[in-house]
């Protein structure tokens, strides 16, 4: 375990060097990797070593390396060191070698037999009387294929389900969607954080704005920052301290954070002049109507941008005659949401009761100051009468806890301030993940068993889908699934009983399909995971068969941050023992089951296949792939040379050079596509908003969507909220980071509470005590079709329906007393290994979108004793993450 | 963002003799981990008697090598801690993130140093110098003391410091 040395080999002159990206946070700051064969060695003087500097590296010079930058890796079957080094030439995204201590370590997840990274699966494994077995590629991709065309032939398409990731490069999401969309064409399908084929931020597509439609000097560009549902310092590091910070530092740029938690980020802008505003969980809705009322009464809207860009009864004629794209969420609601005009919007909001200042402040949690101070921030004009440049940004507490209520509203308040098409005035998510997901365009949405009105199909609910016993054939791939949904103790079970514990088991190699077959038959499911570790539940307990997967630096891939940078993901080591990319794992079970077009030898022949369906997204590349052509070489390598700065898509190619496009829906920025000899044509969406009519819609918020639901949720007597999400050292479930670097293990050995010191007193707990967080009202949607109108779907008829059930749930946390939290919330990690504190969310999606509120846990809390961590000096820290 | 530069000596400091290689387990280490001692002088620091709780010491280790350490008494146990009360601790001053100097950053109250101006990067000094919050890849370098009588000597650094490829030269 190398996380304690006093020296590092520093690479010699004629080491390789490979340009890559981050494989975390959405930022996806550039690397550059350095590698020569064991043995040699660089020397400090600047001739002697591949850096070109003289050691000992200048302080702020981004040229040194860190113990955790080295490792030691196969490379064509050659141990090889290897620096993976932050690049300090980058002039974008990660200026001069900035960098997380999450990307700092990314030398650490490559495989190596002597680290934390030695349980990497190297063979597939197959489940025969309850032990995991190795066997041969050959047979896993026969009883794959077998059993998958089984499940369709006897019990349809849609018993066959593809759970997997968004987001790990457009290579691998290509390759999956087309055997499941393509040529299966199964609708059962579900991404790694939604229960279905849902949008996760459909107030914002309603209104016509794409989710990444920023680029990071926005971030610097705006004189106002509104940041909701997220701390950026913690989870998106380098937007903050490369482009927010240096704003807030060299321009005085306010920045207003609006989270239940005052952390490091907020607590470093409110020192900086900033407004924290700590909001009750789920009410964002609330605080938005209230500032649009305040503005709108005052008049501080922005008329031009109005009178220009908002849609009017005649623009909007248009959409109306196309009802076949009208989404579903609206078919029977749609005067509920969508306002004809401004005027309609503000006649709305003035009359509604749910922006009225009393109402607001009772349930935010918010002050009248606060809030009225932020609407004078935000868009009151100047003594000169100019307008604050002001920009939206927000992220998953946002929209994961109230999720089409609050991402409309979002929209509207950003759009009535003049934000969403112009420099440093925009409208984004700042992103979790990056953006790897690229799809063919036929997904099946005729096998989607739900019809109704309107030649409408209701996406399926996988989860529901799957504890109805409606699955056969389930292939999970990269995610935890279980742990990361809500209230999963319940899918967990269902799980179990259709795997492990369904009467009909895998007793032999030889008679794995048929034993299969008949648990089929009988109401099981065989179930696939693919994956790189074997850490959770779904692989290590319940799946019958285990394929090894290949990741990021095992293969060349593509993949695109949230400014929609793409870069290749380079090539670096060897995969460990057998594993194989994602592709060509497909590429294998497409042949076998007999489809053409899975003939690819190389990721550069699925990237350039994808280069099609890219053309109807914000990640247009399709003139990468004709730059190929004419260079006679393949796309990767037209992108590789671009370095670790890569390009911004949608690609544009102008006067014979690719040219990247940094804002979208922005008129002023012209995307050429007039030249017919091009493949390839932008859709309107890029340089106008992305509606039929090319203005943006404002949307209507109504309380009433969200009340019965929130209501019922939050908090009684003793209990508190949970909130849950993310923290700077650990990214996603741990699988990468947490589990396989000693320093985050010390850090962070167990998943923790944060409570505030009034709450903590009244328990009696003190930081270092374990507690338990407990709830026996977990609140679950049983039926997976109820009903077909948006009204058959709110909670209060649900509830009437009966198709409400509760169930309960408890984690164990060592309880870190602390005034981050707000007094009556608490906070803890989301899914951290072996403690899910998603167990404790409800799960009743949300009745217009589909999606889950991740967010709004609650629970009691007891003390249970004292954790061992609390009086070990070596072990996980107390002290306040941003002391002041 | 050159603003807060600061330059690191280009002198080399020297370690003395290193010819023997003394293997010593550190507790900061967890009891897997052990130091190449062998390499650092020992080196006086401060008189026990002048230390007060929660003053910081600057000193450079080894002597005139340039390298800035702060000893503290943070008037609670810590890990490597020395003394009746095993509360003085010292460490090297570097940032490990990206090496901006620390000095003038000690929060007496919950005994950490930090947050660094650049990167917001805190460090808790009664925890072996872990990451209590920030971006830095590996802890703050502690400095290993030893008490001598009425001295506090320095015998060594837990880890590799900020700007090296090596501690040993």
């Amino acid at each position: 375990m190398k996380s304690f040395e006093d020296s590092i080999p520093l690479p010699p002159s004629d080491a390789e060097e490979i340009s890559t990206a981050c494989d975390y946070c959405s930022i996806g700051c550039g690397y550059r990797v350095y590698r020569w064969p064991v043995g040699k060695m660089g020397g400090p003087k600047k001739n002697q070593n591949a850096l070109n500097i003289n050691f000992p590296a200048a302080g702020l010079s981004g040229n040194w390396i860190s113990p955790a930058m080295h490792n030691i890796i196969n490379h064509k079957g050659v141990q090889h060191h290897i620096i993976v080094l932050p690049d300090p030439h980058m002039s974008v995204v990660n200026i001069e070698g900035d960098h997380s201590i999450r990307g700092g370590a990314l030398a650490q997840k490559l495989y190596n037999p002597n680290s934390l990274t030695h349980d990497r699966l190297h063979k597939p494994l197959l489940r025969i009387n309850g032990k995991l077995e190795p066997i041969e590629w050959d047979d896993a991709i026969e009883i794959f294929a077998q059993l998958s065309q089984y499940a369709i032939d006897q019990f349809g398409r849609s018993s066959w389900a593809q759970k997997r990731y968004s987001y790990q490069f457009f290579e691998n999401t290509y390759a999956l969607s087309k055997l499941a969309w393509q040529s299966i064409q199964s609708p059962a399908f579900a991404e790694h954080d939604n229960p279905g084929k849902f949008p996760s931020t459909p107030g914002l597509i309603d209104a016509g704005i794409d989710n990444f439609s920023a680029c990071y000097e926005d971030y610097y560009e705006s004189d106002v920052l509104f940041i909701s549902g997220s701390d950026p310092y913690e989870t998106k590091t380098i937007l903050f301290n490369q482009w927010i910070k240096r704003g807030i530092e060299e321009k005085d740029n306010r920045v207003i954070m609006v989270n239940p938690r005052k952390t490091s980020g907020v607590a470093y802008v409110e020192e900086m002049d900033g407004l924290h505003l700590p909001i009750m969980p789920g009410t964002d809705t609330l605080l938005h109507l209230a500032l649009i009322r305040i503005i709108l009464e005052n008049g501080w809207e922005d008329r031009d941008f109005i009178n220009e860009y908002i849609s009017t009864p005649l623009d909007q004629r248009k959409y109306k005659k196309s009802k076949r794209k009208v989404p579903w969420r609206w078919m029977n609601s749609y005067d509920d949401f969508k306002a004809e005009s401004f005027d309609d919007y503000k006649t709305w909001v003035l009359n509604s009761k749910e922006s009225q200042l009393q109402f607001v402040i009772e349930r935010t949690g918010l002050s009248a100051k606060q809030i009225t101070a932020t609407a004078e921030i935000l868009a009151k004009p100047k003594e000169d009468g100019k307008r604050p440049k002001t920009s939206f940004f927000f992220e998953k507490g946002l929209y994961w806890s109230n999720n089409y209520l609050n991402t409309a509203s979002l929209a509207s308040l950003a759009l009535i301030c003049g934000a969403g098409n112009r420099p440093g005035q925009m409208i984004s998510r700042m992103g979790g993940h990056q953006r790897g997901g690229m799809t063919t365009t036929n997904f099946p949405r005729l096998e989607q068993p739900r019809e109704f009105e309107g030649y409408h199909r209701q996406a399926l609910d996988l989860d529901r889908w799957l504890e109805s016993g409606k699955l056969r054939f389930t292939w999970v791939v990269g995610t935890t699934w279980i742990g990361s949904m809500t209230a999963s103790t319940t899918l967990r079970d269902a799980i179990e009983n259709q795997t492990i514990n369904h009467k009909v088991q895998l007793t032999s190699k030889k008679s794995v399909i048929k034993q299969a077959k008949q648990r089929m038959d009988e109401g099981g499911m065989f179930l696939v995971d693919q994956d790189i570790y074997l850490t959770r539940e779904i692989g290590k307990k319940y799946a019958d068969l285990i394929l090894p997967s290949a990741t990021w630096g095992e293969s060349d891939f593509v993949r695109a941050n949230s400014e929609r940078r793409l870069r290749v993901y380079s090539k670096i080591s060897d995969p460990p023992g057998e594993a194989k990319p994602d592709w060509e794992i497909v590429a294998l079970i497409g042949k076998k089951m007999g489809f053409s077009g899975y003939d690819w030898k190389y990721p550069h022949e699925v990237f350039a296949e994808a280069a099609q369906a890219s053309r109807r997204t914000i990640f247009n590349f399709q003139n990468l792939a004709d730059e190929a052509k004419r260079r006679l070489t393949n796309t990767h390598e037209v992108l590789r040379s671009f370095g670790s700065e890569g390009i911004q898509a949608p690609i544009q190619y102008r006067n014979g050079k690719l040219i990247g496009t940094k804002r979208l829906h922005d008129p002023n920025y012209i995307i050429y596509q007039n030249d017919k000899r091009l493949k390839t044509r932008f859709t309107k969406g890029m340089s106008q908003f992305k509606t039929t009519h090319g203005k943006a819609n404002l949307i209507k918020s109504p309380w009433e969507y969200f009340e019965d639901f929130y209501e019922t949720v939050k908090p009684r007597d003793e209990e508190l909220w949970v909130l849950n999400g993310r923290i700077n050292e650990i990214w996603q479930t741990g699988f990468d980071d947490l589990l396989r670097r000693k320093q985050i293990r010390d850090r962070w050995p167990h998943n923790f509470l944060e409570i505030h010191p009034k709450d903590a007193n009244k328990l009696n707990i003190e930081s270092g005590d374990m507690v338990k967080v407990s709830s026996d009202r977990i609140l679950v949607q049983s039926e997976e079709f109820a009903g077909d109108t948006l009204e058959d779907n709110r909670f209060k008829n649900l509830l009437k329906k009966g198709f409400i059930r509760t169930v309960s749930a408890s984690v164990e946390l060592v309880a870190i007393v602390s005034e981050v939290v707000r007094p009556g919330v608490t906070f803890t990690y989301f899914n951290f290994p072996g403690s899910t504190a998603n167990n404790l969310v409800s799960r009743v999606p949300d009745p217009i979108s589909g999606n889950y509120r991740f967010k709004l846990g609650v629970g009691k809390i007891t003390k249970i004793r004292e954790s061992k961590y609390k009086n070990d000096l070596s072990k996980m820290s107390f002290a306040p993450r941003y002391p002041i | 963002m050159s603003k807060c530069h600061i330059e690191l000596s280009r002198r080399d400091f020297l370690f003395a003799g290193a010819s023997g290689v003394v293997l010593v387990a550190f507790p900061s280490m967890g009891k897997t981990t052990q130091q190449k001692q062998g390499f650092y002088p020992k080196e006086k620091i401060i008189q026990m008697a002048r230390l007060r709780p929660g003053q910081v010491h600057y000193f450079e280790y080894p002597q005139k090598s340039s390298q800035m350490c702060m000893l503290v008494r943070l008037d609670r146990p810590a890990g490597g801690g020395v003394g009746p009360n095993q509360d003085i601790v010292a460490f090297h001053t570097m940032c490990t993130h990206m090496g901006r100097q620390l000095i003038g950053r000690y929060n007496h109250q919950h005994k950490v140093l930090g947050p660094c101006p650049v990167h917001l990067s805190v460090f808790d000094l009664s925890r072996y110098g872990m990451l209590t919050s920030g971006q830095a890849t590996q802890s703050l370098p502690q400095v290993i003391l030893e008490q001598k009588n009425s001295w506090i000597e320095a015998k060594g650094y837990s880890q590799l410091l900020y700007g090296h490829h090596t501690n040993s030269r």
